[in-house]
């Protein structure tokens, strides 16, 4: 992964740094089935850094695609806040609609499927991200190739998805989410459809784009062969924050 | 990046057999409205092309084209005889039916004033205009006669000596113009067994009668004016007879239109609607679906943070390009098919554009429907 890559968002400027990136303070979150209230989060608090990788485990059911759901703004707490780069944007009844903006500016997604839109090719489905953004077309391409090429896909920008093996979609996928270069990533099982193999290399990848682009990743997983690679790895059970295991640089942990 | 545009290229089949399917709805459509203009422009092509100013028709009658007409064979005197008529012709026709080389053939019978009126206004394509009094025949290329063909009509031979194309009456049937004198001759053609029924009904003076109501074969007499004269004091000279109807050429046009035709319009038009609902129905289906194959990515959009008017752009283009192109399609489908159809299917510009506005309508109903759908898609629904 090259350092030399600049994202337009960079050049823009639109990028804000105060540490921590994300900080999920005593969310909890509660869903109505029947007569019943189902705990999905209950009371988990986070704080994520710059240039950290954070694991996220647990058994199924313990709450993770949850507290992925709110950190990515997609889902409102039932109670306690959520502050990306020191700003307060998500809390009980928050209209998440009106943060569209914020969250492409601010939050990369990548799941378990690459969720790469069909009919574009490689080099536009990174692309279509910076346009939204309303980078001119030639530039957000330009900005995307080069991207991609970063990723070792210089040679496939032209292919769709289809054509694409699945390593090499997840690799079109985390470009697309780093295009406008967010301070915070957050991935969904992103190594479950990859062998062992490709799967460590993914979390590489997120190893050294925390560094580089000094972006804070949290990461979803269930395999257990990587955990060597995350600074932190949170496991939660029942919607509560079990176990909060060390594995990295001390100093960029964040507490429980 | 224009989406709606990526996603045709990669689905260009499915997005072809799509606007082929409205293509034929199109086609439809435009056949309808066609097949009304052209039943309007072939029951106005004789009134229009044979340029009369006012028709003098039966008394108490309002013939030829809406009810049955006989007039006097002589009329054309009396008429001539008004002050501003420029000219007077009689006019006749009926529809035969005759056989030619084992082939059963129809035609409308139409009687040309000769020498008044050899039919200049007829536009011959192939052959000439009649030269002789008799035995001469014009037809129509649709009754499916050559140029040069003999064919028998009543008693006697007629040879085609010039085609037209085009020329039909109300019902559809060619025109094949021959003098009046020998319409009338066709018209009064009897069998034996008519004469001997009719001397056995009513006596010798009976017989010599034609089996067809009237005994006078002309139908009306077509009128031109003197530019200055008021026409309707030409029809208060003829009317004051108390034998005669005098009806201008609007009048008659008219009566074909608003009491003859006026069914059959109401019943085309209502057709048309009904299809132009079902196309509103099958395009809104159309578009639904393709919104609902594109939920995944629709959600994944609002996921990375695009705005709705990403998304509305590409569901309103999409469903604007399948109604332009089964547009566009529907037209050249209907330049190629109609032309083989029996009867007259005129497509004008003007209904051309009118159910292009129509299709924008329902483009943008469905387009509607499409993007109410793709609003309430989650960006979390990417995760499903």
């Amino acid at each position: 992964m090259s350092d030399r890559v600049v994202s337009p968002a960079v050049a823009r400027g639109a990028v804000a740094s105060p540490p921590p990136v994300l900080s999920i303070r005593d969310v909890q979150r509660f869903y109505r089935s029947g007569d019943t209230t189902v705990r999905a989060l209950d009371g988990v608090s986070l704080d994520i850094h710059r240039g950290e990788v954070v694991g996220i485990s647990g058994p199924s059911g313990s709450g993770k695609s949850t507290l992925l759901l709110i950190a990515g703004l997609l889902e409102p707490p039932s109670a306690g806040e959520v502050l990306i780069d020191g700003r307060r944007v998500s809390y009980p009844a928050a209209d998440l609609d009106r943060l569209r903006t914020f969250r492409r500016n601010h939050i990369g997604f990548i799941f378990q499927k690459a969720n790469l839109i069909p009919f574009l090719t490689a080099v536009e489905n990174v692309a279509l991200a910076l346009e939204i953004d309303h980078v001119p077309p030639r530039a957000a391409r330009a900005y995307a190739g080069a991207l991609l090429a970063s990723l070792d896909l210089g040679h496939r920008l032209d292919n769709h998805p289809s054509r694409l093996s699945g390593g090499e979609q997840q690799r079109v996928a985390v470009a697309r989410a780093l295009a406008n270069a967010p301070s915070l990533l957050l991935a969904d099982e992103p190594t479950a459809a990859l062998d062992s193999v490709r799967g460590r290399q993914v979390l590489q990848l997120f190893r050294e784009i925390a560094r580089t682009r000094q972006a804070a990743v949290a990461v979803v997983t269930h395999d257990q062969r990587a955990l060597d690679l995350f600074d932190r790895t949170i496991e939660l059970s029942d919607g509560r924050t079990r176990d909060v295991a060390m594995h990295g640089t001390p100093g960029a942990a964040g507490t429980h | 990046m224009n989406l709606a545009f990526k996603d045709i290229r990669f689905n260009l089949l499915r997005f072809l057999l799509t606007a082929l399917g409205v293509a034929f709805l199109m086609m439809s459509s435009m056949g309808m409205v066609g097949l009304y203009r052209g039943i309007v422009a072939d029951a106005l092509l004789i009134i229009e092309r044979i340029g009369a100013d006012q028709w003098v028709v039966q008394g108490g009658r309002q013939g030829p084209f809406s009810e049955g007409s006989a007039i006097s064979s002589t009329l054309d005197r009396r008429v001539e005889g008004i002050a501003g008529v420029a000219s007077a012709r009689r006019f006749v026709q009926f529809s035969q039916q005759f056989t030619l080389h084992g082939r059963q053939l129809r035609a409308s019978v139409t009687g040309l004033d000769f020498p008044k009126d050899p039919g200049r206004w007829i536009p011959i394509v192939r052959g000439r205009l009649l030269a002789s009094g008799h035995y001469e025949a014009v037809a129509d290329m649709s009754i499916g006669l050559r140029l040069g063909e003999m064919v028998h009509l009543g008693q006697d031979d007629y040879t085609v000596i010039g085609l037209t194309r085009g020329m039909v009456d109300t019902g559809g049937d060619g025109l094949l113009f021959v003098t009046v004198n020998d319409a009338v001759a066709i018209a009064q053609r009897r069998t034996s067994e008519e004469v001997l029924l009719a001397r056995a009904g009513a006596g010798p003076a009976a017989a010599s009668r034609s089996s067809v109501p009237q005994d006078s074969k002309i139908a009306a007499v077509l009128v031109t004016l003197n530019p200055a004269v008021d026409p309707e004091m030409v029809r208060r000279a003829a009317s004051s007879w108390g034998d005669v109807n005098v009806l201008s050429r609007t009048e008659q046009e008219n009566l074909l239109l608003n009491q003859r035709l006026w069914r059959l319009r109401v019943q085309i038009l209502a057709f048309t609607g009904v299809l132009l609902v079902v196309t509103c129905i099958v395009v809104s289906l159309i578009i639904y679906m393709l919104t609902m194959e594109n939920l995944h990515e629709i959600a994944m959009l609002k996921l990375i943070g695009a705005d709705n008017s990403v998304i509305i752009v590409m569901i309103a283009q999409q469903a604007f390009l399948i109604g332009a192109s089964g547009l566009g399609f529907g037209l050249m489908l209907s330049r190629l098919v109609f032309p083989f159809f029996p009867r007259k299917v005129l497509i004008l510009p003007g209904d051309v554009a009118l159910l292009g506005i129509a299709v924008a309508v329902i483009c943008a109903f469905a387009s509607l429907l499409g993007i109410s759908r793709a609003l309430k898609v989650r960006a979390q629904e990417v995760l499903s």
